[in-house]
């Protein structure tokens, strides 16, 4: 059975974290990778496993919705819909149907950053799986009725993970006013008026802009050998031309000078918090600190913020954090679910105290190491299945610049210090770097009042 | 900012407890060696090495069926709390002990059974086995902690409701089986939570969570002569007690049609669940039963997704499901839809289901779905925590080795005319029960069509259904 996409988006937002993190070499050597570059410019990652008779296989390419503009955000997310709704060879709804009936799946992400299809497959489809995949990488079918079909799709998506989802309500809000001069400020799915107004041209540019094959780099990982895949790849992508990558974007986020608030009203049985902190790109090197950082204080009912908020003053059902892959500097996001009738700010009181503490005194031994655990137990959770290592090498390879990277990854980790925690806490977390975006439930208000 | 994907099958209710597994040829789950210790405890231990990980998964025979009624939620707060207080450590000391290793102690309550699960790396197996049988054997339920862990659930309950899709599944149930058998919530709600207390969890601890009712997989990175010798050092002297099983009330499919419409005034979406009670675990029509659900909302391709998704865009997501458990479980369609298209899915979504009725499914909808099950299944008996949970579920419910080792062919067994008969026999086709959340002022008048027998809830209102009597 297939995950659900919170699942997924999960799934991508650990694995960089975990992967800078430890990365043992006993580790390392259990996957070793080979690669080659394709003439047209694709990188290819091959890993064997023959533990079962199947292949996961990711292509990742370097466009997401930080490469829109306004009046089409979004585009990027439908776009990857549109990826399944048919090319030449495999007409609208064809892909889904032979791939099935060969025995394999598919789905696709998209973020901020990429956009990334993914095949789980028996080996024997293996064949099947490149020629589809030329097949839409190369001549995708722009069908009239199918984009007026798929936008009604997308649109429930967004009621779906927007409009009915708390969470994602104000997650989206809290973008959007942390950023107001660089294009994370807009939501991956897009805002609703642009969903509806997307044309058949935009959809082309895109397509232009952002498929060519020297901007993808595609992971293969399970019951395969290296050769046969770069076997395949001749056949079948190497054959397609490559043009120019996505203009780069240029737009910096100006330093933040001072703290900004929202709230949003609506009607809910309990508040919401969220507050974000900007942090650097994922290839920064102060990266492994502020995920040791993280985990001190919000990994495990021993960490320091599910302590204070959750068992000392019983103010949240939860606390946490999170900080997705990015290639440009982005947000460290701390979610607090207050209990019902508690002011969010309260919980914020809370955060900031054990943020200065933090700040004040450095960490001990003992969480240090703790943290390192965690992050151990977190890699392996991420290697022990195919499909979790084709997403986690591809990820690598994307947003660190090398998937090899990966082996230096116990030696940076290492090499954090009770220091550098407190330096990043002190850099990163301070209250003019910060957004703070409140739910308060409607009705809770006028009962109030 | 959250990524977003090509497609969801609707939440969580499509967690298979029962591993309804089917295989490749090449597929075999691995060899795994069964010992009853002399108090009656089942051990289930399946070497598995690669990754440096052991998974321990304990399955005591008792869940939430045993949870008195008024106080539903006992058996899931009980489990909970095995962690948060021990004859040796204080909840904050366990939570350090079990984090300072990387791995996990969690524990829960379904239904049917009740859940403790460790995970730990094979360097802190002996640290992790203590923690383990710590909080399975020496939990001391402090009353802070009762208290605690009782004010967070009835918020838990509460914020759920603010996102209808995650507890359409619980309203669902609910109105299926009217408020008995599976129809009680096994996360309790915002009243029984409040009539639970610290004596009444102690009693159901000591009553059920006996050597002899419980199940211990222990999967992953070890030597199976040296764990096992470890197993009995720990657990060989916990003194066995009788347990008396209990019944799950046998709740035949419900005659005629019924609809439950959940008003949340500010919902832009309706989301609804259709259908009725269903088969239990084991069933001998189970490969079948599942082949044709593949084709009829068990997929990408399948009829449902087909019609309400790819050719109309009326829905995101839409899926059928059934959940088999020792007794009949429930089956469902989940969807959702914008409110002003509420009618449009829902009567497409009954068409596609008298289309199965009266067309069945083709011989290449079935070969199609034959090939897409063999090909997702080995994925699913991948990491040492799913061979866990694969072998001590199936050693619940009476199963065995050949749901996995024989699948292949049970598969092949399945031809088109036993399909047909699949059809008619577990998929409900006039009686069917609705279950809506949406914004009542707009939808309400539109979906009497459905049923005779119409019922009516605000979100906001204590319980799920029936109302909980108000004491």
């Amino acid at each position: 059975m297939k995950k659900n996409w919170l699942q997924i988006a999960k799934l991508a937002m650990v694995c960089v974290a975990c992967l800078s993190c430890v990365g043992t070499p006993a580790a390392a050597q259990q996957f070793p990778v080979t690669e080659r570059t394709l003439k047209n410019g694709m990188k290819v990652l091959v890993q064997s496993d023959h533990s079962i008779p199947n292949v996961a296989l990711y292509i990742f390419y370097r466009i997401g919705s930080r490469n829109e503009r306004p009046g089409t955000t979004g585009l990027s997310h439908f776009f990857e819909h549109m990826m399944f709704n048919g090319a030449k060879k495999y007409g609208p709804g064809e892909l889904d149907k032979v791939m099935e009936a060969n025995g394999g799946s598919n789905n696709a992400y998209t973020s901020q950053n990429v956009t990334v299809y993914q095949d789980w497959f028996p080996r024997s489809a293996m064949p099947l799986i490149f020629d589809i995949e030329a097949d839409r990488i190369q001549n995708l079918n722009f069908d009239p009725q199918k984009i007026e079909s798929e936008r009604g799709v997308v649109a429930s998506e967004r009621r779906s993970s927007v409009d009915n989802d708390n969470g994602g309500l104000l997650e989206e809000q809290l973008w959007a006013t942390a950023f107001i001069a660089h294009p994370y400020q807009w939501p991956v799915i897009g805002w609703m008026s642009d969903i509806e107004h997307w044309t058949i041209d935009d959809l082309k540019h895109h397509f232009a802009m952002g498929y060519s094959p020297s901007n993808a780099t595609m992971v293969v990982v399970g019951d395969v050998t290296p050769e046969e895949i770069f076997q395949l790849c001749e056949k079948t992508i190497e054959p397609i031309p490559s043009h120019a990558p996505p203009p780069p974007v240029t737009t910096l986020e100006p330093p933040q000078l001072g703290e900004r608030r929202l709230v949003v009203h609506k009607p809910a049985e309990l508040p919401l918090l969220m507050m974000a902190y900007h942090v650097p790109q994922t290839n920064h090197p102060d990266f492994y600190a502020t995920n040791i950082l993280r985990t001190i204080l919000f990994q495990g009912e021993s960490s320091r913020m599910y302590q204070r908020l959750v068992d000392k003053d019983q103010i949240a059902l939860d606390v946490s954090s999170q900080v997705e892959p990015a290639f440009d500097p982005t947000l460290a996001i701390i979610v607090a679910q207050p209990k019902q009738a508690i002011d969010p700010e309260k919980c914020e009181k809370a955060i900031y105290e054990e943020l200065d503490r933090v700040k004040l005194s450095t960490i001990t031994d003992q969480e240090l190491e703790k943290a390192k655990n965690i992050r151990l137990m977190e890699f392996y959770h991420q290697v022990r299945t195919i499909n979790g290592r084709a997403n986690t090498i591809g990820t690598y390879e994307v947003f660190s610049g090398d998937y090899k990277k990966l082996f230096d990854a116990a030696k940076n980790y290492a090499a954090v210090t009770k220091e550098d925690v407190q330096r990043v806490a002190k850099t990163y977390f301070g209250a003019n770097n910060r957004t703070v975006a409140s739910l308060l439930p409607e009705n809770e208000e006028k009962s109030k009042q | 900012m959250s990524m977003s994907k090509k497609y969801s099958f609707v939440l969580i209710l499509l967690v298979l407890i029962f591993p309804a597994a089917i295989s490749a040829q090449s597929i075999h789950i691995p060899p795994h060696e069964k010992v009853i210790f002399k108090n009656g405890l089942t051990v289930l231990l399946l070497e598995k090495h690669g990754v440096p990980i052991v998974n321990f998964a304990a399955l005591v025979k008792t869940g939430a069926a045993a949870d008195p009624v008024g106080e539903e939620g006992l058996a899931s707060i009980t489990a909970q709390l095995l962690r948060k207080g021990t004859q040796k450590r204080t909840a904050q000391q366990f939570a350090a002990d079990a984090d300072f290793t990387g791995g996990s102690v969690e524990a829960d309550a379904g239904a049917d059974f009740s859940t403790v699960q460790g995970e730990f790396l094979n360097k802190d197996l002996a640290r992790g086995l203590e923690l383990f049988s710590d909080a399975l054997m020496h939990p001391v339920f402090p009353q802070a902690e009762v208290d605690k862990l009782l004010a967070q659930s009835l918020d838990g309950v509460r914020a759920a409701k603010d996102e209808a899709r995650s507890v359409l599944g619980t309203y669902y149930d609910a109105y299926l089986f009217n408020g008995n058998g599976y129809g009680r919530t096994s996360d309790g709600d915002e009243i029984s939570l409040t009539k639970i207390h610290r004596d009444t969890i102690v009693k159901f601890y000591e009553t059920y969570f006996a050597p002899g009712n419980i199940i211990l997989a222990v999967a992953g990175d070890f030597q199976t002569a040296e764990i096992k010798k470890k197993l009995e050092e720990v657990f060989g002297p916990w003194p066995s007690k009788p347990v008396t099983a209990v019944k799950i009330p046998i709740l035949p499919p419900v005659k005629g049609k019924k609809l439950l419409l959940i008003d949340k005034p500010d919902a832009t979406q309706t989301y609804f669940a259709i259908g009725n009670v269903e088969t239990a675990a084991g069933d001998p029509d189970r490969v079948a039963i599942r082949l044709v659900n593949t084709v009829f909302g068990g997929s990408f391709t399948s009829m449902l997704n087909e019609s309400l998704r790819v050719e109309s865009g009326l829905t995101y997501g839409v899926v059928s499901a059934f959940d088999p458990r020792k007794a009949p479980g429930p089956f469902g369609i989940y969807s959702y839809t914008k409110t002003e298209s509420t009618v449009q899915a829902i009567d497409m979504a009954l068409q596609i289901l008298q289309k199965l009725h009266k067309q069945g499914i083709t011989a290449e909808q079935l070969a199609s779905a034959k090939s897409y099950i063999k090909g997702q299944f080995p994925p699913s008996i991948e990491t040492s925590k799913q061979l866990a949970q694969i072998i001590v579920v199936n050693e619940f419910y009476g199963l065995d080795d050949r749901e996995i080792n024989d699948l292949e062919a049970r598969i092949d067994a399945v031809t088109p005319a036993i399909a047909q008969q699949v059809i008619q026999k577990h998929f409900p086709a006039d009686n069917l029960v609705f279950t809506l959340i949406g914004k009542n002022s707009e939808i309400s008048s539109a979906v009497q069509k459905y049923a005779e027998k119409q019922d009516a809830r605000l979100i906001s209102a204590p319980g799920f259904w029936p109302a909980p009597a108000q004491k």
